[in-house]
């Protein structure tokens, strides 16, 4: 994985995955999110950078209502998944959630063995009729997160005893257990060292094969490294989207090329 | 601001410095006061707790042999335990007192002047007679034998046997004497009077004024086991489920803060008020009866909710949020994030929030001398659930009740009652530690 590769990178088929349109979030006075509209594709890493502060993750938690959880957070617009609105007031948001993973940005494996860790998701959503499925599950999953090696012979011990990276991989094979369509990650390798960070970013460049994946990153690098669409946020608007080497190489709004310079950040 | 523009050594200390020492040294030395000052009260009391109380633990018992008299205890000679239960417990003291001039005889004592039969007899406790026709209406076979008891002895009797009375104090009691004293020396020397192991004390009930040496606790550990039990089935589900709902489910705003600053508030009102509350509502009001651990045990419970409640919150706001979000991230409803993940990671400190919460229950005294469990109760409560509605006593009520006798064997009785308190309070924080220490979780 390296830069060289934005070049001869190009999304092939582009099936919108979810639509964003006219999105805005208040947080009770703060203006949070300004008019975004976005269209993230299937089978497309796209990677939302920009300064702290300037709501890409906020945006990232409306794709899968973890906004929800906080009380004077408000979202106005559309944000449909497969041409379904995910804040119909049919939509419960469990089940939203079953479909759009979520891997954060310290790992947070729940304080039991790394098998339950795992299988919680899939057990909670009744996705395995027996243990023999469930096992099947957690190999697969733990296999997709690229760390069945490292751990197959302590599925037993507690998640919270791994290093940080592996913790991450576990974290991502817990999200992919439950077969979402859409994978967030909030700054995933932003707890991490450099190898560990390198695995985590093969790994994700591998979910896209299966899923849609969105990633919030602080390190340009890194988003030139694993996506193919990058949108940069600056306070609050959506400034710049488009393909990722378009966006690294030859920036159509000034606010991006003075961001990927390094002169605002 | 001079001293550091000249040159200065680093060998020589500069005032600054020397009276930020000094500071520093004398806060110090304040702490260690305070912690030394602490320490010595602690050891007072409790040296003062177990030097009074030890003696409680120990008593002296009597062993005799003694004469059932048919003639007196049966007179109609069918043996019939309803008609022999004609006879008091005056009919019994004779046959005891003449069992003790008897051995006495035996061992070749002589009366002195100024000492009537009656006197010997009243070595015994009163609670000997008692004791004796209890058995013999069980036993109604054993009219006309002569059988050997053991029996309590009096409780001035007691106190000389544990260096609490001594003879020049006899000889100003008007309830012992230094012959008496003369004549359990012979008892002693011949095996007849021992002193041991009091295992009544822990299972007996109280006992009126005159005879301390019978009194037991039995009645006031069962009334503050039995509340402990209403206490813990009321306020740990109603607390537990307050606080998760307050903690995790409650919008934040105007009706919340109401309900947070009263739950605080609560935690700090003296127990007394909870005391007043009791009786106008359980048992003015809903009409329960009085003395009994039901309505104590509601009492505490309003008492304890707080307790727990803000133990409960304070430790589910310790679990990192992030294990919320993990939880919700796979799909987990909001139900099931707290029920499986944060409760669990929660329980330790909610179990010790209940259980000193509980220990401050088992502790208190006031609320329950308003709702009337500073009766006198001999009866044991039944078995649960009838019992709990049964008049009992409770343990710190019963010190509370023996420090107001008279009799100098019911200080030694109300201190050895503290102790059992003690005991049961530091087995109980030494569980709170120890299940804290046991499920203490890192991530």
């Amino acid at each position: 994985m390296n830069d060289m590769r934005i070049a001869e990178r190009a999304a092939k088929v582009s099936t919108s995955k979810i639509s964003a349109t006219g999105v805005q979030v208040h947080y009770s006075d703060t203006h949070a999110i300004k008019d975004v509209n976005v269209e993230i594709e299937d089978k497309t890493v796209t990677a939302f950078i920009g300064p702290s502060g300037c709501g890409k993750s906020t945006f990232l938690r409306c794709l899968n209502r973890m906004n929800d959880t906080i009380d004077v957070c408000r979202v106005e617009g559309q944000i449909l998944l497969d041409n379904e609105d995910i804040y119909d007031h049919k939509v419960d948001p469990v089940q939203l959630r079953a479909k759009v993973g979520m891997v954060f940005q310290k790992p947070n494996p729940f304080p039991k063995s790394i098998y339950d860790n795992v299988a919680y998701g899939p057990r909670i959503h009744g996705m395995a009729r027996s243990k023999a499925d469930l096992d099947v599950i957690v190999e697969k999953s733990l296999r997709r997160g690229a760390i069945w090696d490292e751990v197959k012979d302590r599925l037993n011990a507690p998640g919270t005893g791994l290093s940080g990276g592996q913790q991450q991989r576990l974290c991502i094979a817990r999200a992919v257990a439950t077969e979402p369509e859409v994978l967030l990650m909030d700054e995933p390798c932003s707890a991490l060292d450099p190898i560990a960070t390198a695995q985590v970013e093969e790994l994700i460049d591998d979910l896209r094969k299966r899923f849609s994946v969105v990633i919030v990153t602080h390190s340009m690098q890194q988003a030139a490294r694993v996506s193919q669409k990058t949108a940069f946020f600056h306070l609050g608007n959506l400034v710049e989207y488009g393909e990722t080497g378009q966006i690294f190489t030859n920036p159509i709004d000034p606010r991006t090329e003075a961001y990927i310079t390094g002169r605002i950040g | 601001m001079s001293d550091l523009s000249q040159h200065s050594s680093l060998y020589t200390v500069t005032d600054n410095v020397r009276r930020r020492n000094a500071v520093e040294k004398r806060f110090r030395a304040y702490g260690l006061a305070a912690i030394a000052t602490g320490v010595l009260a602690l050891v007072v009391l409790l040296s003062t707790v177990l030097s009074n109380g030890a003696g409680a633990f120990m008593q002296t018992y009597v062993t005799l042999e003694v004469e059932l008299a048919a003639d007196k205890l049966d007179k109609q000679g069918n043996r019939d335990p309803e008609e022999m239960k004609s006879v008091s417990t005056f009919g019994y003291s004779p046959l005891i007192r003449n069992a003790v001039i008897a051995r006495a005889a035996e061992l070749g004592w002589e009366m002195p002047d100024g000492m009537n039969p009656k006197d010997m007899g009243a070595i015994i406790s009163k609670e000997a007679a008692a004791q004796l026709r209890n058995f013999v209406l069980a036993n109604p076979e054993t009219v006309g034998t002569t059988i050997t008891i053991e029996m309590l002895t009096n409780g001035r009797i007691d106190g000389y046997m544990k260096g609490r009375v001594d003879r020049q104090f006899a000889a100003l009691d008007g309830n012992v004497s230094p012959e008496q004293l003369d004549l359990v020396d012979l008892l002693v020397e011949a095996g007849n009077l021992e002193k041991r192991f009091n295992f009544a004390f822990l299972i007996a009930p109280d006992a009126s004024g005159q005879r301390p040496e019978a009194a037991g606790l039995g009645v006031a550990i069962l009334g503050s086991i039995y509340m402990m039990m209403i206490v813990l089935v009321l306020a740990l589900p109603i607390g537990v489920a307050a606080s998760i709902y307050l903690e995790e489910f409650a919008p934040t705003n105007k009706w919340t803060d109401i309900i947070e600053v009263n739950i605080s508030n609560l935690a700090a009102v003296p127990s007394i008020v909870f005391g007043i509350l009791g009786l106008a509502i359980f048992i003015n009001f809903a009409g329960l009866p009085q003395s009994a651990p039901i309505v104590g045990g509601l009492v505490l419970t309003l008492m304890t909710l707080p307790t727990i409640i803000i133990a409960t919150r304070a430790s589910l706001k310790s679990v990192p949020p992030s294990i919320r979000d993990a939880a919700l991230g796979v799909g987990a409803s909001k139900m099931q994030s707290v029920f499986h993940h944060v409760l669990p990671l929660a329980a330790p400190g909610i179990l010790t929030g209940t259980i000193i919460g509980l220990a401050q229950a088992l502790g208190e005294t006031a609320p329950l001398l308003l709702i009337g469990m500073v009766a006198f109760v001999k009866e044991f409560p039944a078995a649960p659930p009838e019992g709990f509605f049964d008049p009992a006593s409770a343990l710190p009520v019963q010190v509370y009740n023996w420090t107001q006798r008279a009799d100098a064997g019911f200080v030694e009785r109300a201190s050895g009652a503290i102790i059992v308190l003690l005991i049961f309070l530091i087995i109980m924080n030494a569980v709170a530690v120890m299940l804290r220490r046991r499920f203490e979780r890192r991530w």
